[in-house]
């Protein structure tokens, strides 16, 4: 029985993993392979121990790696602010509607990626009254909105939106409504009660949120191809630009690791910072332990 | 002023869903609309001519009947899986954990375009599935299970194991105590991860477009037709599906209501304390952190 | 016992990776275009069977391929899944370089790439014999371009135009791609990402004679194009995204495809084509057959099919583009006599004297270039 308790992490895991393995970490093998081949595809590809595909990626697009990483975390940072309010209200104020409102929050979704960003063209269009009011409030300056760069972090934000509130959502709807009511009952006012209890509460959901959103928004490369202008261009259109038009497999997969390894940096410092408790759950049980 | 604390948070709630929704009425006034030519962008008059030929394209129905197909199987198998995966993940300490923390977050870092055109070299080799839906399938399950991990697992941490503690300790077995206590308990974060696949699932344009063959998803159908003019159908289609799903949700709604007032006639048998809600309030202090 | 049989269990599925990619090694080499010559079709026989056709969306009418199949007996899986160039060679590419088409017979794509596929060793030479009506309504002016003299591999299926398309209320005074570079409309401003429409362009008003253009001259193009980014002249790059951009004001003028402002005049009446003085780009897409075409007897009957002038003008008549039929026009007079006079639709030979096919570049002049161009258009 003990011997039995031992390996159900790896059957639970097992079926995910080994998809996961054979259709990803194998792909993204042969991907590594081509990263080290050089030539072009009339001459021929051939590999090469070609490390100079790495380092060319680094200097030549430094400033679309730093600027992705920008816009990335500009609208993570929104996504947050506008979500957990949001995701606070669907898991404490709905009631019988929390599942509608989820629903609208991936409704978006159905109408396809090319279709929302039209309407959103249209509704910042520079001559719209939408654009015209966020000039008299001060967001925005020149009656441009479209073709810059907040308008591609705008994008970001937008589409992104449902990957921060759901797991926030999720996180949230777990905490009890009367700890909080303890809580102020035992006379800690609203805003102390939140910090030092639903916050700390929901801080898996701030992570896994902020990781949903982040770590997909820095290799994005549409809402830089329909929104930005030409210097607004971010590492994903850089790729997608190696890949498909100069036909440079090499290269785009060379810049792709680099782009990966850049990430996973990002989060591993994020999640040392977080606590990985958060992230982990370091209150698992050890394997055998229960009875 | 105090109205305003008081429902602060609903306000900007409220403002969020104004927001997400946006686009969606312009897409849906634009359902309305009579242009001579084949773009969609001006509005030219006001009629139902298209609403009357909604699915008069047989390739835009075809791919959007294969895109809601695809998601739904896709969500099933990968919300699965990631789940299982998800509370090993967090309930269980193994070697290679870290490894397989770490596996779950490479997908999501990997830009499209190299994801799809690796997956597709591999199909090649490999030889086994024929390029289309199934090869479709399997690129989708295996980039939402990442999304599905993350989410689920959000919802495991700090989860409070005094009420399964509560059950094993009244006798039940660990399989009982996975499908009365912690399951539903979990389904909030389950149904959020469902969800979120379905509609990456059903968005995916890149990696799809790769791995298709000749099939065609509704994002791809729509990206090309973009090339000439996109349908008024199109517009007709999207603001149906919003509209179905409203009232199908509104429907539940509606059935719940009804059920708590049934309920509310018939006396309450007294519930099994692991019958998936807390019937006491946890200790404060043991909950999470 | 656990730790010991993961790390065999983690060495196996190692070795099993490592295994697969030997034997998938046979990618050792990708590409390398085909020192062989290209294999040529043999189209003999009856057609039969199934074919099935890849194309860009809304190129066809709703009746053509049901008559077809009436008329051949052939039954056709017609699928729009080109919607660029580019997107569809990378999606290709690896089937292809296996000498496999995905069960497709024919494509449709865009000279240049063409070319490149038949370079490639992608693409197949045609059997001419089963198809004696390409030979003979196939418009003179295309029957020896420069991407393919004797037209052995490449069928234009419908063409285009290149040239400005203009807000007459915003930007009247546009008449030329020189123009375009006018401070008066800064920020307003769309030039196309797709390089062999602008840069051929922007030489032309660099004076360039197409014909003669050096790398240099595509070069000196593309810094100019770059200046004018950099300086905020132009505002996007685009595809065929610049007709919302344009509907709603947010350009004023752009370079633009012919068969679009046929399509937004219809709404728009202040949006206008027009010729740019210094002469505009013309472009085909092409009906080719891969290689490892299932079915090449059924794809040339097809070809045969709509270059009869009458299948023609029933395609023409919905998709309003450029045809390549000679006697269409003819016929259009008769059915639609405002569509046979569109000059965007049937431009007469005067009409176009200024216009050119855009130059063959290859190797590594191609890279170069290419290179430069995608430094400004996509970072």
């Amino acid at each position: 029985m003990a011997g039995g308790r031992r390996l159900t992490p790896y059957f639970l895991l097992g079926p995910g993993i080994a998809w996961l393995i054979v259709f990803f970490v194998i792909p993204m093998y042969f991907m590594g392979r081509l990263s080290l081949y050089s030539g072009t595809l009339e001459t021929g590809f051939s590999f090469d121990w070609h490390w100079a595909n790495f380092s060319d990626s680094l200097t030549l697009y430094d400033e679309q790696f730093l600027r992705s990483f920008i816009y990335a975390g500009s609208a993570t940072v929104l996504c947050l602010l506008i979500g957990y309010p949001l995701a606070y209200a669907i898991a404490f104020k709905a009631g019988k509607w929390r599942n509608a409102l989820l629903f609208v929050v991936i409704a978006p979704f159905f109408t396809t990626y090319l279709i929302r960003t039209l309407a959103w063209e249209t509704i910042l269009s520079d001559q719209s009254p939408v654009v015209d009011a966020l000039d008299t409030v001060g967001l925005t300056s020149s009656g441009r909105v479209l073709a810059t760069g907040p308008a591609v972090i705008a994008g970001l934000t937008y589409n992104f939106l449902p990957f921060m509130v759901l797991p926030l959502y999720a996180s949230l709807e777990r905490v009890d409504e009367r700890l909080i009511e303890a809580a102020t009952d035992l006379y800690a006012s609203a805003r102390t009660a939140f910090r030092k209890l639903t916050l700390p509460l929901t801080m898996p959901g701030i992570v896994a949120g902020t990781l949903l959103t982040f770590i997909p928004a820095v290799g994005d490369y549409v809402n830089a191809f329909f929104l930005g202008g030409p210097s607004n261009k971010m590492i994903g259109n850089t790729i997608q630009s190696l890949y498909l038009t100069q036909r440079d497999y090499p290269a785009a997969a060379a810049l792709s690791f680099v782009l990966m390894a850049g990430i996973l940096a990002i989060v591993f410092i994020y999640i040392r910072f977080a606590g990985s408790e958060a992230l982990m759950g370091e209150e698992a049980e050890p394997a055998g332990a229960r009875a | 002023m105090s109205w305003l604390r008081r429902n602060g948070i609903s306000v900007v709630a409220g403002l969020a869903i104004v927001y997400m929704l946006l686009p969606i009425a312009v897409i849906i006034w634009f359902s309305f609309n009579d242009p001579a030519g084949k773009y969609n962008f001006t509005w030219v008059g006001f009629t139902l001519e298209h609403w009357k030929n909604a699915f008069s394209i047989p390739e835009l129905n075809d791919a959007l009947l294969t895109s809601i197909e695809l998601a739904a199987l896709a969500t099933l198998i990968a919300t699965v899986l990631g789940t299982l995966i998800a509370i090993a993940l967090v309930r269980h300490s193994f070697f290679g954990r870290r490894t397989a923390n770490f596996l779950i977050v490479i997908p999501m870092a990997t830009p499209e375009i190299i994801m799809g055109a690796s997956l597709l070299s591999f199909f090649l080799i490999l030889n086994i599935f024929s390029l289309g839906f199934q090869t479709l399938l399997i690129a989708h399950v295996m980039f939402c299970i990442s999304f599905v991990v993350v989410v689920v697992r959000s919802r495991l941490i700090g989860f409070d194991r005094s009420l399964e503690e509560a059950a094993r300790d009244l006798g039940a077995d660990a399989f009982t105590t996975f499908r009365k206590v912690t399951l539903p308990l979990l389904m909030p974060g389950i149904v959020g991860a469902a969800m979120l696949s379905f509609a990456l699932s059903v968005d995916d344009f890149v990696v799809s477009n790769f791995n298709s063959g000749t099939t065609v998803t509704f994002p791809l159908y729509i990206f090309g037709a973009a090339q000439r003019g996109i349908p008024v159908e199109v517009n007709v289609i999207a603001t149906i599906l919003f509209a179905v799903t409203v009232a199908a949700m509104g429907f539940t709604v509606w059935q719940q209501r009804r059920a708590e007032q049934l309920a509310a006639v018939r006396p309450e048998q007294e519930t099994e304390p692991f019958a998936g809600t807390p019937a006491f309030p946890p200790a404060p202090g043991t909950a999470g952190g | 016992m656990t730790k010991g049989k993961l790390l065999i269990a983690a060495l196996a599925t190692l070795v099993a990776a490592l295994v697969l990619a030997a034997c998938g090694g046979g990618g050792d080499e990708i590409g390398g275009g085909s020192e062989s010559e290209a294999t040529t079709v043999d189209a003999s026989g009856e057609p039969s069977g199934e074919l099935v056709i890849s194309n860009w969306p809304l190129y066809i009418d709703k009746q053509t391929v049901p008559d077809f199949e009436k008329a051949s007996g052939v039954s056709v899986k017609y699928i729009e899944d080109v919607n660029d160039n580019a997107e569809f060679f990378g999606k290709l590419q690896p089937q292809l370089d296996q000498g496999e088409s995905g069960g497709r017979s024919i494509f449709v794509v865009t000279d240049w790439m063409a070319k490149k596929m038949y370079d490639l060793g992608y693409v197949q030479n045609l059997d001419k014999s089963a198809i004696p009506n390409v030979e003979e309504n196939l418009l003179p002016s295309l029957q020896h371009p420069s991407f393919d003299e004797n037209r052995d591999f490449s069928v234009p299926w419908q063409g285009g135009m290149t040239g400005v398309i203009v807000r007459t209320d915003l930007a009247p005074d546009v008449r030329s791609i020189c123009d375009l570079f006018d401070p008066k409309y800064k920020g307003k401003v769309e030039m196309l990402t797709e390089m062999r429409d602008t840069v051929p362009l922007v030489m032309k008003c660099n004076g360039v004679d197409l014909a003669q253009a050096t790398e240099q001259d595509w070069l000196d193009a593309i810094d100019k194009i770059k200046q004018a980014a950099d300086d905020g002249q132009i505002r996007r790059f685009t595809g065929n995204d610049y007709a919302r951009d344009l509907t709603s004001g947010d350009a004023a003028a752009v370079i633009g495809w012919s068969g679009d402002a046929v399509q937004l005049q219809a709404d728009n009446p202040n949006i206008e084509w027009r010729m740019p003085t210094e002469g505009c780009m013309l472009w085909f897409d092409n009906m080719v057959i891969p290689v490892g075409a299932p079915n090449p007897t059924a794809a040339e009957a097809f070809m045969d099919y709509v270059y009869d002038a009458k299948h023609q003008a029933q395609i023409e008549e919905y998709v309003n583009y450029v045809t390549p039929v000679s006697g269409t026009k003819e016929i259009m007079l008769k059915q639609d006599p405002d569509l046979a006079n569109n000059q965007l639709v049937f431009p007469s030979d005067q009409f176009t004297s200024k216009c050119d096919f855009a130059p063959t570049i290859t190797g590594e002049e191609e890279q170069k270039i290419t290179q430069a161009f995608e430094a400004v258009v996509s970072g």
